[in-house]
């Protein structure tokens, strides 16, 4: 079956690009490719900024991370993903080892209470493989889903799609990561919408959910029984609303980065002028927090910027799986596209204080190589969708 | 932010976001048509176009969720950085800006005649940046330097008291040694400063102190106050304000403006930048109206009179007051309160042992300035308002006689009353009666204006002269006394049976003589009787003369003399009590003349031994000088003594002595350690 799916789609692409050579750039999938570009030198200017005062952003090992996930897309791009759309058992299997990866002796590393990071042997090089790990969920639901081509008429079938997602999830939320466990159930769960379950399904599913956390949290804050969130976990998750909870912590963080966006304006301080984060009030203003700067630096019209061209990058990527006629090929756009738009939600959400604090990156802008080769790969995996899409005549 | 330029903006997002799509839509419509591409559907239905739906469908509804996330993003985004951000800014100004606070010197505070009384002392100072509690090597060399165990360097660096910011102050009052080695090793201490920092000081030590108060740290009130009580000053933590006296009183002029220097901080709260100074302004220079020979003559008299009684006496003499005042302008030309203390005591805290002993019963009071707070029976210094009072409502004239055997029965035998003078004085008139202080006349008096149509006249004539209400000295915790009457007395001893509160003949012949009830303060009496002095129009009491301008020459506010009250007596009622007075100082008796035999100028005057059921009485004179014109008027009084005429009287001449410099010679007793400094003295 596999063997089959590849010669079909192989030898069409061949043979239109021997035909037509419009050369490379007909390959790529511009309204996807170009945001991407621009978001990528929009992060490099803000990280450029940040390194002038805070010594953990290093701009070349910035650059580094771009010209690595450059290379790791072009690879992606020239693969054909349909390729992985039948192996969801070997996409399980690896999925599983990237995320138990950080507990294997000699792999695992940690510095200052950070989790979730190998260090590879040999080379010393430190990564973090969840980042990785999003994307071969994205492939691996996408390839169970794909199977149903758009109607999921069986319960048992979505109940068994459900069950599948859980599993990376609780791999990453044992680490415990809450912030990519979120990602991953939230792709994971769009993925598996569009593959057409019934509409009735998914509500009960989504009313599970909401009912199941609320007694998690409520659980949580009884006195004399063990908790299944940390008061550190849980504060995180209710800081936004109360910022009371946590004054010197996370509290002081929502608050300064607040004070860093509101700040900024409607043109920004400026580049280099971020007093929030130049002077050291916002935490974490190369990572988790950089959106606070870019939006101190250049205020409203730097923000709607940015906005606007992960908008344009995220719409784009959900028009083109709107037309790509494969589903497995459709699921993993919308797995990338809900990534992205979840990404940025959580990401920008929490600097402005309407998402609970969890510790994810900004695609393409966050300082970090190991999502700054994820996020590029993804670009790759849109890239190859369109460059191994079947043309017509 | 301006509302058309939100608009544009708004359009502007509007045209980019149509210009996209439209970009998009014509790109992909031309360049490509839907593939069929990708593996083939394992499930049923293939070419099934019910499942094309359901994904069209569900597509939809993630460019909805799409779209719907940065809607939200988007109008959050509106809110804080277009709409609220004024708000913002100022947070983050507020964040990254500190103030620190430099102290202004305050003003001095000098005599009439420019003598220093406070002033300010250079206090070098070693100062350290709070980062320097890092460094051990350069604590440890610090400690050394300073004399001081190495802990208490590092917990006098660790003191943020006066601000995060601020240098902290490791040491006071170094030596030039300390400042040399600093100087020449600056490789040694980095961030280490010496600072010339001012204390106040006081060149007499306790002169005046009751008039210049002291200072002490900011209390909670006075920080909690608003600018309108304060004088427009904004107290911080800390801060150095008069808490007493003139200091307390001139809190505002004296101040000054403190210097501020703004900084930028980073968030472990390191100075990163300077930004605007303004220079600290000193308080501004008053000139009382103290003159600090006179001053320092009535605090030696006081020891030295005190000191007396109680060698030759045999009486306590435990406290005395003496008060001088211009009468031509109100200006006090002394004022002094026995026993006294040392303002420098409270000079960067005062401790606990010292406060104690300030406040302690068995040392009585110190603090307490007896001049104006302390309340005690007038005694016979009254009866010159009481002869005024019998004249001025008909019931004596320059003719009227009385008859004083010694004991005076004028409500009955079983009220009867002894004047002072046992065997009595005979036939006697009401000048000779304030001469001779026979209270059988007071008596007299206080019997006619018990049964007479003003049945309290007397108090009328009392209060006229300003008894029984405040001054209004520029000064604080001025008493008013108190002027005994029907009313008062009845509504006072609410215990008591109707029959004892109820107003009575005698009551009215014990204020006529200055005992009972009746309280008035030094200040007052001596008001009262340059009343007498000017012809009936006082001056109002003070003690500021003028405000010195803090920069450049002359001042910016002098006291303008106004009169309190005016209590205008016929001249010849004026005259028979002057030629009374005048017979106190120069007839009554051999023992006092000789005293003031010794003066140039005539002075007229009036004894007078207050008396309290079971207390040692207080001994009053208020004597005015010269008789003639008068210019001065001087009172004062001892407690716990024999009488006026061996007690207050002495102080009053040492105080004249010293105005016009001709001291007695006949009061020249002296302990061996007279001096005012003495600790067994000056608490």
């Amino acid at each position: 079956m596999a063997t089959s799916a590849q010669h079909m789609a192989r030898t069409p692409d061949v043979g239109e690009r021997l035909n037509k050579s419009q050369g490379i750039l007909s390959d790529l999938y511009l309204p996807q490719f170009i945001p991407a570009v621009l978001l990528i030198m929009y992060g490099a200017v803000v990280i450029w900024s940040a390194s002038l005062t805070n010594p953990n952003a290093v701009f070349s090992r910035h650059i580094l991370g771009i010209v690595l996930g450059f290379i790791a897309a072009a690879v992606v791009w020239r693969f054909d993903v349909r390729r992985l759309a039948n192996m969801s058992v070997a996409l399980l299997v690896f999925d599983a080892l990237l995320l138990i990866s950080p507990r294997i002796p000699g792999l695992s590393w940690s510095a200052m209470g950070m989790t979730g990071w190998i260090r590879i042997p040999f080379i010393r090089l430190t990564a973090q493989p969840s980042e990785i790990a999003k994307l071969v969920t994205i492939f691996f639901i996408a390839g169970i889903s794909s199977q149903y081509n758009g109607k999921v008429e069986n319960l048992r079938d979505y109940v068994r799609l459900c069950a599948m997602l859980l599993i990376p999830f609780v791999l990453i939320m044992v680490q415990p990561d809450l912030g990519t466990g979120l990602i991953i159930l939230v792709t994971g769960a769009i993925i598996i919408i569009c593959a057409g379950p019934k509409p009735s399904w998914v509500l009960v599913t989504i009313a599970m959910i909401v009912v199941g956390s609320a007694l998690i949290i409520i659980e949580s804050q009884i006195e004399g029984i063990p908790h299944i969130l940390k008061t550190y976990q849980l504060n995180r998750l209710i800081v936004f609303v109360d910022p009371s909870v946590d004054p010197s912590g996370n509290g002081y963080n929502l608050m300064q980065a607040k004070i860093a966006v509101g700040s900024g304006g409607l043109i920004g301080k400026g580049l280099g002028n971020a007093t929030q984060a130049a002077s050291g009030f916002l935490p974490e203003s190369h990572t988790d927090f950089v959106f606070a700067l870019l939006a101190e630096e250049f205020g409203f019209v730097g923000s709607v910027v940015l906005l606007g061209l992960f908008a344009w990058m995220i719409i784009s990527t959900v028009l083109l799986a709107m037309r790509i006629e494969a589903p497995f090929s459709k699921l993993v756009l919308v797995g990338c596209a809900a990534m992205w738009s979840f990404q940025v939600l959580e990401n920008v959400g929490m600097c402005i204080g309407i998402m609970p604090i969890t510790g994810i990156p900004l695609p393409f802008i966050s300082f970090g190589s190991s999502s700054m080769i994820a996020q590029i790969m993804a670009v790759g995996m849109v890239q190859s969708v369109w460059c191994h899409r079947q043309k017509a005549g | 932010m301006d509302f058309s330029l939100v608009i544009v903006i708004g359009a502007l997002v509007v045209a980019a976001i149509l210009i996209v799509a439209y970009i998009h839509f014509g790109r992909s419509e031309s360049s490509f048509s839907l593939d069929i591409g990708g593996a083939a559907p394992t499930a049923s239905g293939g070419s099934d176009t019910s499942s094309e739906k359901t994904f069209a469908g569900r597509l939809k509804g993630l460019f909805i969720y799409v779209c719907g996330i940065f809607g939200v993003l988007l109008a959050r985004l509106w809110s804080m950085q277009l709409v609220s951000s004024e708000e913002y800014s100022r947070q983050a100004e507020l964040n990254r800006t500190r103030t620190i606070r430099s102290a202004a010197p305050r003003g001095r505070i000098l005599d009439r005649n420019g003598v220093e009384i406070v002033t300010n002392r250079p206090s070098l100072t070693v100062v350290a940046g709070p980062d320097v509690v890092y460094d051990t090597v350069e604590v440890q060399l610090l400690s050394n330097l300073c004399g001081m165990p190495y802990m208490a360097t590092r917990r006098k660096i660790r003191d943020e008291s006066e601000g995060a910011q601020s240098k902290r102050t490791v040491s006071v009052d170094v030596s030039r040694r300390v400042v040399a080695f600093i100087a020449a090793h600056p490789e040694v201490f980095p961030d280490v400063d010496v600072e010339q920092r001012s204390e106040r000081f006081y060149p007499f030590g306790s002169l005046a102190a009751h008039v210049v108060g002291y200072t002490g740290t900011v209390t909670a009130e006075q920080l909690e106050s608003n600018t309108e009580e304060t004088g427009g000053i904004t107290y911080h933590s800390g801060d150095i304000v008069g808490q007493a006296g003139v200091e307390y009183q001139y809190e505002s002029v004296l101040q000054g403006i403190a210097g501020e220097q703004t900084v930028y901080v980073d968030s472990g709260g390191t100075v990163l930048d300077y930004v605007a100074k303004i220079d600290a302004q000193s308080g501004s220079d008053l000139v009382l109206t103290i003159d600090a020979k006179v001053q320092e003559a009535a605090e030696r008299s006081l020891v030295n009179v005190t000191n007396y009684i109680r060698a030759k006496q045999g009486f306590p003499a435990s406290s005395g007051c003496a008060v001088a005042i211009d009468c031509s302008s109100g200006e006090i030309i002394c004022m002094a309160s026995f026993p006294t203390y040392s303002p420098s005591v409270f000079v960067g805290g005062i401790s606990n042992s010292d406060w104690d002993t300030l406040t302690n019963e068995k040392n009585n009071y110190p603090l307490f300035n007896r001049a104006i707070s302390g309340q005690y029976p007038a005694g016979s210094t009254i009866k010159a308002l009481s002869s005024l009072a019998a004249l001025e409502y008909g019931l004596a004239t320059d003719k009227t006689t009385w008859n004083c055997t010694g004991w005076w029965t004028g409500f009955g035998e079983d009220y009867g009353m002894y004047c002072y003078l046992k065997t009595g004085h005979g036939m006697i008139g009401l000048q000779r009666g304030i001469t001779m202080s026979c209270d059988v006349v007071y008596y007299e008096i206080g019997k006619g204006f018990y049964y007479s149509d003003e049945p309290e006249g007397l108090q009328k004539t009392y209060r006229k002269f300003g008894l029984g209400s405040y001054t209004g000295i520029d000064l604080p915790s001025e008493e008013c006394g108190r002027v005994p009457d029907a009313e008062w007395k009845w509504n006072y001893f609410t215990d008591a049976p109707d029959d004892s509160r109820r107003w009575q003949g005698g009551d009215t012949c014990n204020i006529a003589i200055g005992q009972g009830d009746m309280l008035v303060t030094c200040l007052q009496m001596v008001c009262a009787y340059c009343g007498i002095a000017n012809d009936g129009v006082v001056m109002k009491p003070h003690v500021l003369r003028s405000v010195r301008a803090a920069t450049g020459e002359g001042s910016v506010i002098d006291y303008k003399p106004e009169p309190i009250f005016e209590c205008p007596e016929p001249k010849k009622s004026l005259d028979l009590v002057k030629a009374g007075l005048k017979g106190v100082v120069y007839e009554e008796s051999w023992s006092q003349t000789v005293h003031w035999n010794s003066l140039d100028k005539t002075v007229i005057g009036k004894t007078g031994t207050g008396q309290m059921a079971g207390e040692y009485p207080i001994g009053w004179f208020v004597g005015i000088v010269p008789a003639e014109n008068p210019r001065y008027v001087v009172g004062a009084n001892i407690d716990e003594v024999l009488e006026g005429a061996q007690s207050g009287m002495y102080v009053v001449r040492d105080i004249m002595g010293a105005i016009y410099d001709q001291p007695d010679p006949l009061f020249s007793y002296n302990v061996e350690n007279a001096d005012t400094t003495d600790e067994n003295f000056v608490w």
